[in-house]
């Protein structure tokens, strides 16, 4: 090493670094007029360490030579990439990997290999042809596996090509470098997949992100538990309880580590306070949705076709969670666990509070409504109504779902009556409160759910005073009252739709037109089902109701394209309108008989 | 219920979406005297821009659809009556608008916006806006009041801070009331009296923009300013009450547009939307975009300007977003960027729908009913409700939960004078609350 030996290599290094520290460092100072002016510097000095390192070329280890000139390379590649030229910056990108090629999996090139990959990833998604990207990180993908299979020694870092012996690293920052790289790698995977639409592999790479930066501590708490908390909620919607509670488990402990660790700085804002609060409260949220979800899948699994809880499906499904709990679920949890030891064993005992298996019976379907409404009121008491609306009801209708849902595995008629009455209480107050003026569609929803809900009492209710040997006064006017409440709530959602001359529109828009018909069909039903001996006043709810089915029928004939969002409830009501007459028909002549 | 004759039929397609306007201004004398190319083209008559490259020929032209587009040629007033007068007009009813300004600096948003205030013909949106409101509370007659109080905010770097205001350092919270919607605490509100006022309010916010801001080009363009017109309006109705009902019109100038300077000296395109985030810091935006936001929740990721103008794009509102661009080829990028932009706008959807579950179980039930009600009938026999004797004292009791009822609908329309209609359903997609 002819020219390395003495003072040269000492100025070449010299030079390497500034580059470095102009590129990464005082680049972010550079004013908005030259946004460039430092990596136009670095650029420069990187090209003199290329000058002066090819004057050395004659005498020196051609080995060592080239792998610092394709650490050069590399550098340059970045710069370029950074400063918007890509044509240069994929040719020396290039240029640093064709001299690693031979050499890419021994200890000395494996990490500058990768991350120029990475960047070569990069490069080609800046320039739409994502799949290029993906080729690339994908081979960095196979590389770093190869590697640690072979070999699995912590890898020199690009930079220590250009360091003195002694400042040399060691193998536990050297390895975290090599990690780190690697993470980029997933990460930068996972986006790749996600804009292939190939969502399964791009949270699985999230996931994975998300693991290796626990594992190597490049995480902020906060973030991270907020990170893990949202994947819980792709898992949700893929039906994964187990990986589903696993993030959330992990999300709950590294947030309290966040919480509990002592502030760093005591001056500590009363904003970052309540920023603080404002994520653990999101993180509750994730959570009821969490319980949500895995009732109302088990629900959707029990319930026979008019939707009670079938018998015969649930003992067969108690018989089968047997043999399926000690096979399958442990193999499918080792793929993802987070964590090292000390933090698994809390996020063991964080899982523990509630299951992760379909609820079967009202015992286990109660266990996991009461943690949700734990975690309703976690949520509420940062989500205040007053300051917090939006998001209060949402809650408050989550709350309201949740009671929904244990309804359907109590088997008391009265108590699931109970249930649905705590709804009501709930959301009734909310929605006299709020102005629809600014809350239009909040508005809607509460008045379809109150509606629905009353409804479902009202059924309740008739069941119960079916099972009654005579339908006594007190369940008569309990029934009446409840079916006038719920055509009350959809008559106030139908008149939300007026204009504001007070007419209803002509035609209904594309979101509200199946609400709207099926508000229009529960009414006229309503009115059938409302109870009086006067027949006179039977023969108007009659005529009231037919009405209704009339509206719906007409509709569809005047607009066909409604006919999909409604096809069961308007062939049903074909046939009321078909039969109401006859019936009404019958009345009337029972009224009169003489005429 | 009969179905009653709508009498101002809305076009299905500015229904539920925020409408998208484009205009073009006209290559400037420097730029003539420079030699550059138009490399827009401006269709009025169908709605279209097409851009094409003008040095390369090979890449095909690219053509956006919006719902109206002006060209160079177009005049601020046709610009006004075509975009901003019905927003305007809904306001005064009592209705919110808002009106999205977007474009990069040198496209002609300010001339859009503001124009030349001391020509009449030259006025930009706002200055006609002002004028029209005030013109309609002169028209006004009878009892009818009107107070008409503005108010101006920036968001930069997800802080609220009060143009208006006397400490300008001060951070302010978004928050809400189920009564009054969405506000910002502590926000100073002035009353104005004429459009002279509303004008210098909002020449002192501007400078208020300004001050504090170590390079005002780079704020500008990464600060939302939102100035807010609230009009109060009380007349007597046909039942003899006086009756408030109360409309905001939002001038929103959106920040985004402005990407990083164009380096001069090796003059580089601008960067499309870089397709892979490299920091780890983006890493919640991306597993945010891979959920399925029915239900489940996705925690909130800082956006001030979604929380505060949600009920402009959650409701009962009417909204515009009108997009500037350059004519000029060396602006290429930066067109299609916009444009790119404003069509993503335009897709804009409420996400809030009624949760109406399945009810195939009712419905089965229901049609085991028709079932049994159809025998019944061949058979002939009579069907009717069950009969108690005690019919009396249940009338009374039925017709005092109704009346109890009734009355209490005639209270809630007191109260809501105004009973929106859904004008415009939208809402921030994920992408969009991202971008703004």
């Amino acid at each position: 090493m002819a020219a390395a030996a003495g003072g040269g290599w000492a100025a070449v290094r010299e030079k390497f670094r500034a580059a470095r520290t102009l590129s990464a460092v005082e680049s972010r100072k550079d004013p908005e007029t030259e946004p460039y002016r430092s990596k136009y510097s670095a650029r420069a000095l990187l090209q003199e360490v290329k000058q002066l390192l090819s004057a050395a070329e004659e005498g020196g280890e051609a080995r060592l030579l080239a792998v610092r000139r394709a650490v050069l390379e590399y550098e340059l590649g970045v710069n370029h990439t950074d400063t918007e030229e890509l044509s240069a910056g994929e040719e020396h990108l290039q240029r640093c990997t064709q001299l690693l090629e031979p050499h890419r999996l021994s200890p000395d090139c494996v990490s500058l290999y990768i991350q120029a990959q990475n960047n070569l990833g990069i490069l080609w998604s800046e320039r739409d042809e994502i799949k290029t990207a993906q080729t690339y990180l994908e081979s960095a993908e196979a590389l770093y596996n190869q590697y640690m299979k072979e070999d699995g020694n912590p890898p020199l870092d690009p930079s220590e090509h250009f360091m003195a012996e002694e400042e040399k690293l060691t193998d536990q920052e050297r390895s975290k470098r090599f990690e780190k790289a690697y993470t980029h790698t997933l990460y930068y995977l996972a986006q790749v997949y996600q804009h292939l639409e190939m969502i399964e592999k791009a949270a699985q790479y999230c996931h994975t992100t998300l693991k290796r930066q626990l594992e190597y501590c490049g995480y902020y708490p906060v973030e991270w538990a907020l990170n893990a908390a949202t994947l819980s909620q792709y898992y949700l919607s893929k039906q994964c309880f187990m990986e589903s509670r696993h993030c959330l488990a992990a999300a709950s402990v590294i947030f309290s580590q966040a919480e509990q660790a002592p502030s760093a700085e005591d001056n500590e804002t009363e904003q970052d306070q309540q920023d603080l609060r404002q994520r653990r409260a999101e993180i509750a949220r994730c959570w009821i949705k969490y319980c949500l979800n895995l009732l109302q899948s088990a629900r959707k699994l029990l319930e026979d076709n008019i939707g009670e809880l079938d018998p015969d499906r649930q003992s067969e499904l108690k018989a089968q969670r047997k043999k399926e709990e000690d096979e399958k679920e442990k193999g499918r949890k080792k793929a993802v666990l987070f964590g090292t030891s000390d933090i698994c064993d809390s996020v063991l005992a964080m899982e523990e509070k509630v299951s992760s298996v379909y609820p079967l019976d009202f015992q286990e379907a109660r266990e996991i409504f009461l943690v949700g409404q734990n975690y309703v009121q976690e949520a509420k008491e940062f989500f205040q109504v007053d300051g917090y609306v939006t998001d209060h009801i949402e809650i408050v209708q989550d709350h309201s779902a949740l009671f929904k849902v244990l309804a359907f595995f109590e088997e008391d008629y009265e108590r699931r009556c109970k249930m649905h009455k705590r709804r009501i209480d709930m959301l009734e107050p909310i929605y006299a409160d709020l102005n629809p003026q600014y809350y239009l569609l909040i508005s809607r929803q509460l008045q379809f759910e109150l509606a629905d809900t009353y409804y479902e009492m009202m059924d309740l209710k008739v069941a119960i005073g079916n099972r009654l040997e005579e339908l006594d006064s007190h369940t008569i006017k309990k029934i009446n009252s409840l079916a006038q409440l719920a055509i009350k709530y959809y008559e106030l959602f139908l008149d939300s739709l007026r204009n504001p001359d007070k007419v209803f529109p002509e035609v209904l828009e594309e979101d509200v037109l199946r609400p709207a018909m099926v508000a229009k069909f529960h009414i006229a039903r309503l009115y059938g089902k409302l109870i009086t001996s006067d027949s006179k006043k039977q023969l108007e709810n009659m005529q009231t109701s037919l009405e209704y089915y009339t509206f719906l029928v007409d509709y569809c004939k005047k607009y066909p394209d409604a006919v999909r969002a409604v096809e069961t409830e308007l062939e049903l009501s074909k046939e009321m309108v078909g039969l109401l007459p006859t019936r009404m028909e019958r009345l009337r002549a029972k009224l009169c008989p003489f005429i | 219920m009969p179905i009653n004759k709508a009498e101002k039929p809305d076009k299905p397609e500015s229904c539920d979406n925020v409408k998208v306007v484009v205009r073009c201004r006209p290559l400037n004398e420097r730029e003539k005297a420079t030699g550059y190319k138009m490399a827009v083209n401006v269709d009025e008559m169908r709605g279209t821009i097409t851009v094409h490259k003008t040095d390369s020929s090979n890449e095909p032209p690219k053509t956006f659809t919006f719902d109206t587009v002006f060209g160079p040629e177009s005049k601020q007033l046709d610009v006004y009556n075509l975009t901003a007068r019905p927003i305007i007009d809904s306001v005064l009813e009592g209705y919110n608008g808002t009106i999205f300004a977007y474009g990069q600096t040198g496209t002609g948003k300010t001339f859009t916006m503001e124009g030349v205030r001391a020509v009449p013909e030259l006025r930009g949106i706002i200055p006609n806006s002002f004028a029209h409101i005030f013109g309609h509370i002169a028209k006004a007659e009878g009892d009818t009041r009107f107070l008409v109080r503005v108010s101006y905010l920036e968001i930069y770097n997800e802080e609220v801070r009060d143009l208006l205001g006397k400490d300008q350092t001060q951070r302010l919270e978004v928050k809400e009331r189920p009564d009054v919607g969405v506000y910002i605490k502590d926000l100073s509100a002035y009353v104005v009296n004429n459009a002279d006022d509303m004008d210098r309010i909002m020449t002192l916010g501007h400078k208020n923009r300004s001050v504090g801001a170590t390079n005002m080009n780079e704020h500008s363009s990464r600060s939302h300013a939102i100035f807010t017109i609230t009009i109060e309006c009380s007349e007597k109705g046909v039942d003899g009450n006086m009756h408030v009902r109360m409309g905001k019109l939002h001038l929103v100038d959106l920040a985004g547009s402005e990407r990083q300077a164009k380096t001069g000296a090796t003059g580089q395109r601008l960067k499309e939307a870089t397709k892979i985030n490299l920091s780890l810091s983006t890493l919640g935006n991306v597993i945010s975009a891979l959920v399925d936001g029915k239900s489940t929740h996705v925690p909130y990721r800082n956006s001030k300007l979604t929380r505060l103008l949600q009920d402009s794009l959650g409701g009962n509102s009417k909204t515009m977003m009108c997009a500037n661009i350059g004519p000029a080829d060396y602006n290429y990028d930066e067109t299609i960027s916009t444009l790119r932009y404003a069509n993503r706008a335009k897709n804009i959807k409420n996400k809030a729908r009624i949760n109406e579950d399945p009810k195939d179980a009712l419905l089965r039930q229901f049609q085991k009913e028709i079932e049994e009600l159809k025998k019944k009938l061949e058979e002939g026999e009579e069907i009717s409700g069950s009969e108690t004797s005690d019919s009396e004292e249940e009338d009374e009791d039925d017709d005092g939960e109704i009346g109890e009822d009734g009355e209490k609908r005639k209270k809630r329309r007191g109260k809501a004078v105004v009973i929106p209609v859904s004008a415009t359903n939208l809402l921030l997609s994920s992408s969009w609350c991202q971008k703004l």
